[in-house]
C-alpha cells in the first residue's frame, strides 16, 4: 500500500525514538507494534488500537474523530509550512495528545492544533529539523 | 556581536568575522518578507488543497543515519548504528551541527550518539546536511524542580535534567521563554534536550507543558 | 465461623502477639486504598489496558471487570480486618488474596514483561520486585490476622506506643512498596518545599532565546518561501545592530551547469521578536552563492505559493 492524497487529518507532530537506541531512548523498545525503529520512516498514531486510544485520549482535546489506523498503516505527512513530505508507516501508539490540549502551530494563514502524530527521527528529519521539536502537518493516506 | 563560534570551519578568527560582516550585510539587504502568518486563522480543509510534492513512499532524496560515534578522524565521523551497521559521516562547512546548541565539530566527542541526515556519496560515506548530537525528545512527568535541574520521570525511571543558559519553556502553546518559573511538579512535559553519556543525565533545551 | 481465640498460636502480650494484632490494620488501609481505586477510579479501562490482564483474561472488558471485582474484594476484606479482628476468615481471605497477587504477578511478568502491575489506583510502572514484596506483605498481614490474639483496639489501648510504632512502620513500608521504584514519597515533600520557598527557577532574565527566533522564522512566509532551497539545520547565528542573523546552507539548481550549487540562505529578523511579540514579523531573506560570493536574491528565492508582499 502506497501513500496517497486522501485527506486523513491535520495537526501537530512531534518526534520520539524507538527500537535499539542510545541514551534515554534505549528504554523505549519496539513500541506498541514491536517493530518500531528510530532509523525507519515510522510513526505513532493516537488511535492505533482501543488500548492506545485509552492512553492518548485525543477526544479530550476535541480530536475525537481521529480514525483507527493500526500497525502498518501508511500515511503521507506534509509539513504545512514548507510543503516537504515523507511517507511513513504506523509502528507505535502516540503521542499523548491529552497532555497538551489546545497548542497551535500556525503558518501560511492556517493553524494546526493538538498533537496527533509522533514521528521517528528519520521521518521527522526528512521534513524538518529535530531541534525544532514540533511541526504543523497535513496527513493524507 | 554575539553568537555561536564557527572556528572549526573557517580559516581564522578575523576572516570569520569578516565573512560574518559580509553575510550580515547580505542578510539585512535581502528581500523583506512581511506576513503575519503565525497569527493565521483555523482552517481545517484548506491545506489539503495545497500542492504537494512526491508521494512515492520509499523514495527520499536524503539518507538518515543513527548511532554512536566510535571515532572522529578529521571531519569524518565513524558511527556504529544501534542495529550493528557502520557509517562514515562527512561533516563539511555546510553541515549544521547541533549539540545542546548550534555548534562545531570541536564539541563532538567519541561516545556521543547522533542522528544525521545527508546525501550518500559514491564512496559510501554520507555528506551530512545536518547532524544532531545526543538529541532526545522525551515525554516525561516533572517530579522535582531545583535551582539548576529538573527531576523527570521517563519510562518509569528518574532522569536528571540540567538547565543550561539556552533552556526555554513553552506554556500551553505560548512562545518559547527563558522563564521556567511556571513549571509545576506533576505536569506532563515534553523535553527536548541533549543526553550526557558520562552520567546518563540530559541538558534541557526546551520544556513544553500543557495547561 | 472459627475465632482466633481458639487457634491463636502466639501469646497476646508477646512481641509476635503485638505484631499479629497490629499488622492487619495498615494492611486493611492498603487494601481499602487500592480497592477503592479499582472500584471507583476513573479511566479504569485505560489502567486495565496497561496491565497484563487483557492478555490473561482474553480482552480489555474482562480485564476491567476483573479489576473491579478485585477492588470490591479488597474493600470487603479491609472492612472485615478492621471490624472483626477475632475472626479467621478475613485473615485467610487476605492471605489468599496476597497469594493470588503473587501468582498474577508471576504470570504477568512472563506474558507481558512491560505491562504495569495494576495494583494501585494510578500505577503505570512495570512490575518490579516492589510489586512482589507488597503482595507478600499482604500475605503476611493476612497471616497475622489469622494468628492474632487481641483485637487491635485492645493492643492499642494496652501498649499504645509499641502498637503505634509497629503500625506506622508497617504503613510506611507498604507506602514505600506501593510507590514503586520512583521517587514516590519524595514528591509531596518537593511540592511542599516549592510552596514554602517558591520556584527556584524564577528570575532568569535572558534575551529572547535563539530557539524562539527559529520558532517564529519557521512559521513565517520567509521560511515557506526559502524552504525549498534549505538543506541543513541552523548552521550558525549571531546578533548585530538589533538584528538576529540565522544562517542555513542549501543548494540551488543551476541550469547552466545542470548541477546543484551550494548556497547560504540567510535570514535577518528583529532580535527581540518571537511568536508572542512578532514586531510586524518583518524577516529579510538572502541567498548567497557559496563559491562565488554572489548575492543571488531575489532571483534564487523561488516563486511563493501565494502572492507575497515583497519589498526592499
Amino acid at each position: 500500500m502506497a501513500c496517497s492524497t486522501n485527506a486523513l487529518w491535520a495537526g501537530e507532530t512531534t518526534w520520539f525514538c524507538c527500537g535499539a537506541a542510545w541514551g534515554p531512548c534505549g528504554s523505549a523498545g519496539g513500541g506498541a507494534c514491536g517493530n518500531c525503529r528510530s532509523s525507519a520512516y515510522h510513526g505513532a498514531w493516537p488511535n492505533a488500537s482501543q488500548a492506545c486510544w485509552d492512553i492518548t485520549r485525543p477526544d479530550l482535546c476535541g480530536e475525537g474523530g481521529i480514525a483507527r489506523r493500526g500497525c502498518g498503516s501508511v500515511m503521507n505527512v506534509r509539513h504545512q509550512c514548507s510543503g516537504a513530505t515523507v511517507c511513513i508507516s504506523i509502528a507505535d501508539c502516540g503521542p499523548r495528545t491529552k497532555s497538551f490540549c489546545g497548542e497551535a502551530l500556525c503558518c501560511g494563514g492556517t493553524c494546526r492544533t493538538n498533537r496527533v502524530l509522533d514521528l521517528t527521527p528519520a521521518a521527522f528529519s526528512a521534513i524538518g529539523s529535530l531541534s525544532s521539536g514540533m511541526l504543523p502537518v497535513v496527513i493524507t493516506e | 556581536m554575539s553568537g555561536t563560534a564557527d572556528a572549526g570551519k573557517q580559516p581564522g578568527h578575523s576572516s570569520r568575522f569578516g565573512r560574518r560582516g559580509f553575510l550580515t550585510s547580505a542578510a539585512v539587504g535581502g528581500a523583506t518578507i512581511v506576513g503575519a502568518s503565525a497569527l493565521g486563522a483555523l482552517d481545517a480543509d484548506a491545506a489539503f488543497a495545497a500542492p504537494s510534492r512526491s508521494l512515492d513512499p520509499a523514495v527520499t532524496q536524503t539518507t538518515f543515519v543513527e548511532g554512536r560515534i566510535g571515532a572522529i578522524r578529521g571531519s569524518m565521523l565513524h558511527v556504529a548504528g544501534s542495529l550493528g551497521e557502520t557509517h562514515r559521516i562527512q561533516v563539511t562547512n555546510a553541515t549544521s551541527l547541533w549539540k545542546v546548541r548550534t555548534t562545531t565539530l570541536d564539541a563532538v566527542e567519541v561516545g556521543d550518539g547522533l542522528y544525521a541526515r545527508g546525501v550518500e556519496m559514491p564512496d559510501g560515506s554520507i555528506a551530512a546536511d545536518a547532524v544532531w548530537v545526543n538529541i532526545v525528545n522525551l515525554y516525561t512527568t516533572i517530579q522535582g524542580i531545583q535551582k539548576d535541574r529538573l527531576h523527570l520521570a521517563h519510562h518509569n525511571r528518574e532522569l536528571v535534567a540540567h538547565t543550561v543558559p539556552e533552556t526555554a519553556a513553552s506554556y500551553a502553546g505560548s512562545a518559547l521563554t527563558p522563564d521556567l518559573s511556571r513549571l509545576r511538579i506533576g505536569q506532563p512535559a515534553q523535553v527536548l534536550g541533549a543526553w550526557r553519556p558520562a552520567d546518563d543525565s540530559i541538558d534541557v533545551v526546551r520544556v513544553t507543558v500543557g495547561h | 465461623m472459627f475465632t482466633t481465640s481458639a487457634m491463636s498460636a502466639v501469646s497476646a502480650s508477646s512481641p509476635l502477639g503485638l505484631l499479629a494484632s497490629v499488622l492487619p490494620v495498615p494492611t486493611a488501609g492498603l487494601l481499602a486504598a487500592t480497592g477503592a481505586g479499582k472500584l471507583f477510579g476513573r479511566r479504569l479501562r485505560a489502567r486495565a489496558a496497561r496491565t497484563a490482564l487483557p492478555r490473561l483474561t482474553g480482552g480489555n472488558q474482562r480485564a476491567t471487570l476483573v479489576l473491579r471485582v478485585t477492588g470490591g474484594a479488597e474493600l470487603l476484606l479491609a472492612v472485615a480486618l478492621l471490624a472483626a479482628p477475632g475472626r479467621v476468615l478475613p485473615g485467610v481471605g487476605t492471605a489468599l488474596l496476597g497469594l493470588g497477587f503473587l501468582v498474577y504477578l508471576g504470570l504477568a511478568r512472563r506474558v507481558a514483561p512491560e505491562s504495569s502491575c495494576g495494583c494501585t489506583a494510578n500505577d503505570t510502572a512495570p512490575i518490579t520486585w516492589h510489586s512482589f514484596a507488597r503482595a507478600a506483605a499482604v500475605v503476611l498481614g493476612g497471616a497475622a490476622a489469622v494468628a492474632g490474639g487481641r483485637p487491635w483496639w485492645e493492643a492499642a489501648g494496652q501498649d499504645p506506643v509499641p502498637a503505634a510504632a509497629v503500625a506506622v512502620a508497617w504503613a510506611a513500608l507498604l507506602a514505600h512498596l506501593s510507590a514503586g521504584p520512583g521517587p514516590g514519597w519524595r514528591i509531596p515533600l518537593r511540592r511542599l518545599r516549592l510552596r514554602l520557598f517558591g520556584n527556584p527557577l524564577g528570575g532568569r532574565e535572558q534575551p529572547v532565546p535563539v530557539a524562539a527566533s527559529v520558532e517564529l522564522l519557521e512559521r513565517s512566509l520567509a521560511w515557506e518561501t526559502a524552504a525549498p532551497l534549505i538543506r541543513s539545520g541552523l548552521v550558525e547565528h549571531w546578533d548585530e545592530d538589533g538584528w538576529r542573523i540565522l544562517h542555513y546552507s542549501g543548494a540551488r539548481h543551476d541550469r547552466a551547469c545542470a548541477c546543484d550549487r551550494r548556497v547560504s540562505v540567510l535570514f535577518a529578523m528583529d532580535a527581540e521578536a518571537h511568536l508572542d511579540h512578532t514586531l510586524g514579523q518583518v524577516i529579510r531573506v538572502s541567498v548567497v552563492d557559496e563559491e562565488t560570493g554572489e548575492v543571488l536574491t531575489p532571483e534564487a528565492v523561488p516563486e511563493p505559493r501565494r502572492r507575497l508582499p515583497l519589498a526592499g
